[in-house]
């Protein structure tokens, strides 16, 4: 290969870096896109012209949507180039011959490009397949502005609280300016930006261009400053949120608790939930009594603010307090997950993904050590779950339901008692069975992400080619399961009811395949021993039981059914028996590649 | 003596590069084994094969007779490891990385670790993130020196140390292992060091193994001659067993194997003699199996 100037290697190198996610930030929206599209025009009442048309407009709606939100995370690929750490992502680049405004302006524009190309290709190719005029140029221009924002944000500091401060404060802003200019004229029976109206709803003035460049140089102006100092090394080093220091460290560092030397389970336990699960629990606290205490003052707050705190004026036009702790709630319980993905605490530094050697060479079973890791971080992840539940518990009371009648048409607070009524119904068996399932939930959930995560870091691409296809399976699934059970007439028609049962079919027979050729392997490999899969067989059965009593609860008779719905819907019972066998085998990938 | 590793033809690649190349090393207890060769020439990998961190592509590796990868508890619970990168955790303080390692290994000696804090200096209260690399290194290596292991694994030990640590301590933490009976293997590209504390040397190259033994042995099967022709040669001449020549036109430097009277037979018969000779160094022997001293210089 042969790279003629810096630039031309800066861009290469950019474009290694980031291809994986073009790929996929092009691939997924326009796919989910375009089903979304594909299935309104098969299956909107083709009787009912206006509602037909509804439809249609509301998956277009829909679809612009899906190609515009992949841009709101930023450039992730960059940020692992530092293991998630904040500041300038190619620090590596400082010792090259190159000025520091050229070694951000480049990058810089070539995030930007992309963004705003990846935007406007999906776009073009919605337009071609639906005919609706996806707005280009107006939309593209503002995406990358919130780019060259976040990347300013991400690069110009080493301080992860400016960066989350400047990264909520764009959304909010591009959020904000969006919804009044979309809603600026209230339409009656439907939302208020079909596309019908986009060529002139996205007719912005040719003062945003202004304004977008003005963004950009301010952007470039910032981050080729706050570079300059990280490169002297005099830059202000505040690592605020970063899994090797600062904030995370000091939740590390948090209790005390001395190693127990007395075997080296427990010692192994010891490691896993002080570098891993106490942090996560910990934070699941603090949201939990923000959440407590947000609606303890939210009462006065609201009255302050609001003539009457109950139901004065509109929703629109007030600001409630005590909108917030159920609305956040949800970013909440998602962030604690996200925290808790890596349980076997793979390392991500300058594209390589590795698991230390430190852990790697502890004289322990890989199957022993992959399940102490999963529980010890489930258990933190449940515990933080839990807090937070209490948190929005006790607070229900303190929130009322007035507001939430109003906003939702729900009496948040009332609904307390019925959860409480409908739980003391059950017999205690069935209590139990409902804790059961709803705690393997937790540890499926943290199991499936450590799997995927060691399959990836060993088998990077096939992995990612696998999820992007899985992704897709899944949206596929739900969009004919949605279809087949709402126009059942025309899914008979197209025989989508056929390719639905087949992919049902397909999906339990992977399953199967999956755990007796993981189990096959694992036994092979002396990964897996008959002590270890009679008790995963053991605890998946009562997995099973509880499942089964989940389902009688709920109403759901299996005696009518046909085999293929019935062994369809008793099918989750096998997701701890093949995240249990997957779980060890995937471990043992990444401790011995 | 036992065998403690029986690494039989062993080969693995990456992609498409050949890291190790029909590799067969053993280790007996009691000894030391230096493993040199130039970045890329297999040393770590070979390690990490040892360690169970990388399966055997094809060839077997034994260690105290059983699979590193396949039982994993039996191989490292009497293994001490330090990695090149020396990967601790950073938030652990070096009491707390004591304490952690004890746990998996009943053969701790306390004393000995504290022996080792205090020889180092190093502050037990101290976080590893605000250790020098130096000073990691230090801890790296008390950690797994402290439950006296049957079978030691130091990659680059010396790279971090200095010049006192790495002479004094370093050699007496090996002799120490070695007069116990058991056995360490370590990698390293200085070679004045692999001379110092090594009986045994297994040199790589390419994934291959170029040259392994005693090191006395393998001292004392290489020469360096200093050769005088009566006629000028541009170019090295042609000598029998000769694996590399410095200098140019009349007098020549040349590092060669096998006998020595053969080597003074073929040097006559260029018409030449040797003017001195002396066994060769391990930098001098490692140079010449690398290929690395074939470009003429000024003559001496």
């Amino acid at each position: 290969m042969n790279l003629r100037s810096p630039s031309v290697a800066m861009l290469w190198e950019l474009w290694r870096v980031t291809r994986a996610e073009i790929a996929w930030k092009l691939a997924l929206p326009v796919g989910a896109g375009l089903t979304a599209l594909a299935l309104a025009a098969t299956f909107g009442p083709a009787g009912n012209p206006k509602a037909y048309e509804d439809v249609n407009d509301l998956a277009a709606a829909l679809a612009l949507i899906l190609i515009v939100i992949p841009h709101w995370p930023g450039w992730m690929s960059m940020a692992w180039l530092t293991g998630g750490q904040p500041g300038f992502s190619l620090r590596l680049s400082y010792t090259r011959p190159v000025r520091t405004a050229w070694l951000v302006g480049l990058p810089m524009a070539y995030l930007t490009a992309v963004s705003a190309g990846i935007y406007l290709v999906s776009a073009m190719v919605l337009r071609m397949a639906s005919g609706y005029a996806f707005p280009l140029l107006p939309v593209a221009g503002w995406m990358a502005a919130l780019t060259v924002v976040f990347i300013a944000a991400a690069w110009s500091t080493r301080n992860m609280a400016i960066q989350v401060v400047v990264g909520i404060v764009a959304i909010v802003r591009a959020l904000g300016l969006s919804i009044n200019r979309l809603t600026a004229v209230e339409l009656p029976d439907t939302f208020d930006w079909p596309p019908r109206l986009w060529p002139t709803l996205f007719d912005w003035p040719r003062t945003d261009y202004v304004w977008i460049a003005l963004i950009g140089l301010v952007a470039f102006a910032v981050t080729v400053a706050g570079v300059t100092r990280q490169r002297r090394g005099d830059a202000l080093v505040t690592r605020f949120w970063t899994l090797g220091g600062g904030l995370w460290d000091r939740l590390v560092g948090l209790f005390g608790l001395p190693c127990p030397t007395s075997s080296a389970t427990r010692a192994q336990l010891w490691f896993d939930l002080k570098s891993r699960g106490v942090p996560v629990l910990t934070i699941g606290v603090v949201l939990a009594s923000v959440i407590v205490l947000v609606s303890a003052v939210s009462g006065p707050i609201d009255a302050a603010w609001n003539a009457d705190p109950n139901v004065a004026c509109p929703i629109q036009e007030c600001f409630w307090v005590r909108s917030f702790p159920p609305m956040v709630t949800p970013i909440m319980l998602v962030t604690i997950l996200f925290l808790g993905v890596n349980a076997f605490g793979i390392r991500r530094k300058q594209g390589r993904t590795y698991v230390s050697a430190f852990e790697a060479t502890n004289a322990h079973g890989t199957a022993q050590l992959a399940v102490l890791k999963i529980l010890a971080q489930s258990v933190c992840v449940l515990a933080a779950f839990s807090a937070i539940g209490v948190g929005v518990w006790i607070s229900m009371p303190l929130l009322g339901d007035g507001l939430f009648i109003q906003m939702w048409g729900v009496p948040l607070n009332s609904r307390r008692s019925v959860i409480t009524n409908a739980f003391a119904a059950l017999t205690g068996y069935e209590q139990l069975a409902l804790t059961i399932v709803a705690a393997a939930g937790v540890v499926m959930a943290v199991a499936a992400f450590a799997v995927f995560g060691a399959l990836r870091a060993r088998y990077s691409r096939r992995a990612s080619v696998a999820s992007v296809l899985l992704v897709l399976y899944g949206l596929a699934f739900v969009w004919l399961a949605v279809a087949v059970r709402m126009d059942p007439a025309t899914a008979a028609r197209l025989h989508l009811d056929v390719v639905y049962g087949v992919m049902r079919w397909l999906a339990t027979a992977a399953m199967v395949i999956t755990i007796v050729y993981v189990v096959w392997n694992g036994f092979a490999e002396h990964v897996l021993t008959i002590r270890y899969a009679s008790g995963a067989v053991a605890i998946s059965a009562a997995f099973g039981a509880a499942w089964l009593t989940v389902l009688h609860i709920t109403g759901v008779q299996l005696a009518g059914m046909s085999a293929m719905n019935a062994i369809w819907t008793v099918s989750p019972a096998l997701l701890p028996l093949t995240v249990s066998v997957l779980a060890p085998w995937s471990y043992s990938r990444i401790r011995h590649t | 003596m036992g065998q403690i590793v029986d690494v039989n033809d062993l080969s693995r690649s990456f992609g498409g590069k050949i890291a190790l190349d029909g590799v067969s090393f053993r280790a007996t207890a009691g000894q030391v084994y230096g493993l040199v060769g130039a970045n890329g020439a297999g040393k770590t990998t070979l390690l990490k094969h040892l360690l169970g961190l990388l399966r055997a592509a094809t060839g077997s590796v034994r260690v105290f007779g059983l699979d590193p990868v396949r039982d994993p508890v039996g191989v490292l619970s009497r293994i001490g490891y330090l990695s090149e990168e020396r990967e601790l955790p950073e938030w652990m303080r070096i009491d707390e990385l004591m304490a952690y390692t004890r746990a998996f290994h009943p053969t701790w000696d306390a004393s000995y670790a504290r022996e080792l804090i205090e020889t180092f200096g190093l502050d037990p209260s101290k976080k590893v993130k605000e250790l020098s690399k130096g000073m990691r290194a230090q801890a790296g290596l008390v950690a797994v020196c402290a439950h006296r292991p049957e079978l030691l694994i130091l990659d680059e030990p010396s790279s971090g140390l200095d010049a006192v640590v790495r002479r004094d301590i370093l050699d007496a933490i090996v002799r120490t292992v070695v007069d116990d009976g058991r056995t360490v293997i370590f990698s390293s590209h200085l070679l004045e060091e692999v001379e110092r504390m090594s009986d045994h040397v297994t040199m790589l190259h390419g994934g291959r193994v170029t040259l392994s033994g005693a090191l006395d042995d393998v001292r004392h099967s290489y020469q360096r001659s200093r050769v005088r022709f009566v006629q000028h040669f541009d170019q090295p001449p042609v000598l029998e067993s000769a694996l590399a020549m410095e200098g140019g036109g009349r007098t020549w430097s040349v590092v060669h194997s096998g006998s020595l009277e053969q080597f003074h037979h073929s040097v006559l018969a260029l018409g030449g003699e040797v003017v001195e000779s002396r066994d060769a160094t391990l930098e001098e022997i490692f140079l010449a199996r690398a290929g690395r001293s074939r470009q003429p210089v000024e003559a001496a």
